[in-house]
């Protein structure tokens, strides 16, 4: 087992990673930036080093100064986390060249499956469905018409040159084929000077559901089963839950048996996850490959009970996966909300600042994975997720009961953050029914948002109370610096203190 | 202790009085009675009972003096007249007397200045423009005076709390 592992992170990714090497009992090395010096992937760490300025290019993106650190603390392996340099795979060789064990897949297995041609190519060897649809454009519309009674309606006509939805048409039914191909042929000539057109099928309202895949040294590739990542807001995952409501355990089966079947042929090793797209009729057909942790890898975890980033490093130092998890199957549910500091009445609008307060949720069934504290300025230049909150239960509805509940007891004053936002998903019917896809979310936030939530009668009256006990605590208090840091009740005693003075004769 | 509070929440604007004995017994809103005990809990948790039911409100200060109240999922905001405060009755906030020092409430880059050393300002006349993730903020003067110093020139970076002029 490793000695000393550098973390390549920053935030609620690296303070999980640096959880995991805690409990194995593995020193941590965190990096950071100018801006990061008090960030809690700093202060829990055994080692810490600076390793530039606030810009990621020059910080966290900065490959020779990670090997450096690493060289210099006598680090043996190198977690990257997500984001960043967890996908490139330069950074693989670099730890190769340093004789550095990455915790990732090779940078050969990375390059094979990690682009989306490529992840293509290799799917369609390893007889994993993809999208049906023509690669190269078809020049003759008999032709075209075939294709498309084979694949069956609606298909999806896109110029070659396309872009921003030009040249593009989804024909619903044969009917239609003839003048829909006219159009796309001369608004792609209009637009691009260029009419040739290719052919997909088009999938209505698909669900994103991806398939964990778990790969050793030795040759072994196992499923954890799947995760429903359907609730998106401009293509970015907003809620992901595990089991997906709609996959039988047949289903999972061949999904779980296609994701390995790619594993295999692009030589994967360690944690990497497999994306579907799911059709009305249960049809799957490959996306893209994912080859690094996941964001949302926690509620693969709550129902599997398995430490993912745990099994990323025994992988990593050579362990084999157990026989048995070959039919793992996920037992309960588990559903997680990714908080972010933005402001949802100002178009999702990043909200940096500090953190004046915060109370977390705690109790049964809750997990908030996060990299915040209170009095921690949320730095600007970074991705903006504070705390993921997954709920676990028995069934779907008690997890869901118990996110809202977490959802209520969760405060952080000082910023804005999208709490509102998962309020509102958890009441929709829609999405109580499981009857969600990709576009589902964009669409609810098109329509009018439902009213508030009236207050419990007597809420305004107590809101005037406490805004005048807190006023005039706040007012009494001495006169130094930041007042709201400083420790309340005794401020209390002492008016009432200098209170009793005044009537002293 | 007598409190003038305009409260904001979702039920809309209206206009209190809240008054209670030093020892915070004895509340009244309004002018009647009401069963009430309040105790801070910690410095921004101020729990309420009021007839036997319990609330907890989370509190900040707002730049512009309001204070910001959330109980659960419902948001409020107040307006505090403090008639202790012998000057600048409007808020009880902050004093708009003497010198101000102006701060950045979030981290960021100054893309413009607006006023110049030496410039006479009206309360509420934008002095710079902060630009924080790509969204620009008017930072405005807090009273009516004259800027004695800028200590932040334009395209420069400034942490949240940093001074960045001064209004006398």
């Amino acid at each position: 087992m490793f000695k000393k592992i550098l973390i390549a992170n920053r935030g609620e990714i690296a303070v999980r990673i640096l959880r995991a090497c805690r409990e194995l009992g593995i020193q941590t090395v965190s990096v950071y930036s100018d801006v990061d010096r008090t960030s809690l992937h700093v202060r829990l760490a055994d080692e810490a080093y600076l390793i530039g300025p606030a810009a990621s290019r020059e910080s966290y993106l900065r490959i020779d100064k990670l090997m450096d650190v690493a060289k210099k603390s006598g680090c043996d392996a190198l977690h990257p986390g997500y984001g960043f340099l967890a996908e490139n795979a330069a950074l693989p060789r670099a730890c190769a060249d340093a004789g550095i064990t990455f915790i990732g897949p090779s940078a050969e297995a990375m390059e094979a499956m990690g682009s989306k041609t490529a992840g293509k190519q290799l799917a369609r060897r390893a007889e994993v469905p993809t999208v049906p649809g023509t690669s190269d454009p078809i020049e003759n519309p008999e032709e075209a018409q075939a294709l498309a009674q084979a694949m069956g309606y609606p298909v999806l006509l896109k110029a070659i040159a396309g872009g921003g939805g030009k040249g593009m048409r989804v024909v619903p039914n044969d009917a239609a084929f003839a003048s829909a191909w006219r159009d796309a042929a001369s608004e792609a000539l209009n637009a691009f000077g260029d009419q040739r057109v290719f052919l997909e099928k088009y999938l209505v309202g698909p669900r994103h559901i991806e398939i964990q895949i778990l790969a050793d040294a030795h040759g072994r590739c196992v499923s954890l089963g799947e995760r429903e990542c359907s609730v998106q807001r401009r293509h970015q995952k907003v809620v992901e839950e595990a089991p997906s409501p709609v996959v039988t355990p047949e289903l999972r089966r061949k999904m779980g048996d296609a994701a390995v079947r790619l594993g295999r042929a692009g030589g994967y090793v360690n944690a990497g996850t497999v994306e579907f797209l799911v059709d009305a009729d249960l049809n799957y057909y490959f996306l893209e490959v994912n080859t690094r942790l996941q964001v949302e890898h926690p509620v693969t975890e709550q129902v599997t009970g398995l430490d993912l980033v745990k099994l990323q490093i025994a992988i990593a130092a050579g362990h084999r996966l157990p026989f048995a998890w070959e039919t793992i199957t996920p037992r309960g549910h588990a559903m997680e909300v990714r908080l972010y500091a933005e402001d949802p009445d100002n178009n999702f609008f990043p909200s940096p600042g500090k953190i004046i307060s915060r109370h977390a949720p705690t109790g049964p069934g809750i997990r908030l994975d996060e990299g915040v504290y209170e009095g921690w300025t949320v730095p600007m230049d970074y991705d903006p997720l504070l705390s993921k909150l997954i709920a676990w239960g028995n069934s779907r509805e008690e997890t869901i009961a118990r996110l809202r509940r977490a959802l209520d007891e969760y405060t952080i004053l000082g910023i804005r953050t999208n709490v509102g936002l998962f309020r509102r998903i958890l009441a929709e019917p829609e999405f109580l029914r499981g009857e969600i896809h990709t576009k589902w979310l964009d669409e609810v936030l098109s329509r009018p948002r439902p009213p508030a939530e009236p207050s419990r009668p007597g809420t305004e009256e107590a809101a005037l109370i406490a805004a005048a006990l807190w006023h005039n605590a706040q007012s009494n208090a001495p006169a130094s610096g930041n007042t709201q840091q400083q420790a309340a009740p005794s401020r209390w005693k002492m008016e009432g203190r200098r209170q009793q003075m005044d009537h002293m004769p | 202790m007598k409190f003038e509070i305009q409260l904001t929440g979702a039920g809309g604007k209206r206009k209190h009085v809240v008054e209670f004995e030093r020892d915070v017994s004895a509340v009244s809103l309004d002018g009647r009675p009401v069963d009430a005990d309040a105790i801070q809990i910690g410095p921004n948790v101020v729990s309420v009972m009021l007839g036997g039911q319990s609330f907890e409100f989370h509190i900040s200060r707002s730049l512009d003096g309001t204070l910001k109240l959330r109980c659960g999922q419902h948001e409020f905001s107040a307006d505090l007249t403090d008639p202790r405060a012998w000057r600048g009755r409007k808020h009880g906030a902050v004093e708009v007397e003497g010198r101000q020092e102006i701060l950045a409430p979030m981290p960021g880059k100054v893309v413009r200045v607006l006023a110049a050393v030496g410039n006479a300002v009206e309360a509420g006349q934008g002095l710079l423009v902060v630009e924080a993730m790509k969204m620009q903020n008017e930072i405005r003067s807090p009273k009516s005076g004259k800027v004695e110093r800028l200590l932040v020139k334009e395209g420069q970076n400034v942490n949240a709390g940093e001074v960045l002029a001064w209004v006398e």
